[in-house]
């Protein structure tokens, strides 16, 4: 049996990517709403699910890609994009599977994508999260120079330029896919475009990223950190910029 | 009471024996075996040389010799961590990868298996439609 996968053949250019960990309650609805607002393909990431969130996905006619231990949420969404990379997808777009961001908006994205003004559309949504969360991105905006209204959202588009660095062995030990994968697309000097959108409230569960006070202080400590470290980086780039 | 010399040589001995045992259960892997190795020999031999601190301490502007073992250790024991630190980073890297990979593998190995079931099925329907005529 051939393992290749250039040769297997893929119908269409683009694919959704929702990665997914214990969302059974939601998954069948966004995979369904996403194949009917875009006509792509749609690859749910099933982050070592313990309920039958694989099984919906696949039945309500999505690609699933099984995670055999739990990576978080970038690390789903990487597994996604290395996936698309090799089954030779042009475009992905990513969104999360707990019902926030609205499959009516995915075609937006992926226009602006499509037009060539960015390498990167970001769906933001700078309503939501509560005035600690907005103190928190104004805090990482100032700390990182990132132009950036809405830096956690997980509404995106990348072409095959930014998949290609995001798919890459230095990406692969960020543990948020905010401002560590943002730096990364700027140092590749890739262009991030923003659009706002609205989003809904999440249907079930709390959030990944901010479920306790001490995850939020070890977020913010191990973001700083990063941020700090690549500062040297950003100087660089402009330096060779300038040139 | 027995002699500190024999306190020292003791210890750098079990740690020695310790190791060895561990590699030989497979416990313990190679550069890290080696380095645990190096630990257990000095210990030894700083113990049964406990002299040798006297005449190098100076040499450093330590005062009091047996603090130089002190801060000597504490340092490569700082050192050892950070290795270790960097080689689980490695690890986790690779760990990610492989995991993503597999998922990878999984499903397209899933997707031929389909498209096999597929070609199958059209065959048999194409057998049957022969047999008809």
């Amino acid at each position: 049996m051939c393992l290749n996968f250039q040769s297997f053949s893929v119908p269409a250019r683009l694919a959704v990517l929702i990665p997914a960990h214990n969302e059974a309650a939601t998954i069948d609805g966004i995979v369904r709403a996403a194949k009917e607002h875009l006509g792509g393909d749609v690859v749910v990431i099933d982050d070592a699910s313990t309920d039958g969130t694989a099984q919906i996905a696949r039945s309500a006619g999505a690609t699933v890609l099984p995670l055999s231990c739990n990576l978080g949420a970038w690390g789903a969404t990487q597994a996604g994009i290395r996936y698309a990379l090799k089954a030779n997808y042009q475009q992905v777009m990513t969104m999360d599977a707990d019902g926030q961001h609205l499959p009516e908006y995915l075609p937006l994205l992926l226009t602006t994508l499509v037009s060539g003004e960015a390498d990167v559309v970001i769906g933001a949504c700078t309503e939501r999260g509560s005035r600690a969360r907005q103190l928190a991105w104004g805090y990482f905006r100032k700390l990182t120079g990132l132009g950036i209204e809405d830096l956690t959202s997980g509404f995106r588009a990348y072409n095959k330029a930014a998949m290609r660095v995001l798919a890459a062995p230095e990406a692969t030990l960020l543990d948020y896919q905010d401002v560590g994968v943002l730096l990364l697309l700027r140092y590749a000097r890739l262009r991030i475009q923003e659009i706002p959108v609205p989003m809904r409230e999440r249907d079930h569960g709390g959030s990944r990223v901010f479920p306790s006070w001490l995850v939020v202080g070890k977020y913010m400590l191990q973001t700083s950190l990063l941020c700090l470290a690549k500062v040297g980086m950003n100087g660089k780039r402009r330096v060779a910029m300038q040139r | 009471m027995i002699d500190y010399q024999w306190t020292s040589t003791l210890i750098g001995l079990l740690i020695a024996s310790l190791i060895l045992f561990l590699v030989r259960r497979d416990h313990l892997h190679g550069p890290y075996a080696v380095w645990w190795l190096v630990v257990a020999a000095m210990v030894v031999v700083l113990g049964v040389f406990p002299r040798l601190f006297d005449t190098v301490a100076p040499l450093f502007g330590v005062a009091y010799p047996p603090i130089l073992a002190v801060v000597l250790g504490m340092g490569l024991l700082l050192i050892k961590m950070l290795t270790m630190d960097l080689e689980r980073s490695r690890q986790e890297r690779k760990l990610r990868r492989l995991t993503q990979r597999l998922a990878m593998l999984e499903t397209l190995l899933e997707k031929v298996h389909q498209s096999q079931l597929a070609q199958e099925k059209e065959k048999d329907i194409g057998g049957d439609d022969n047999q008809g005529q």
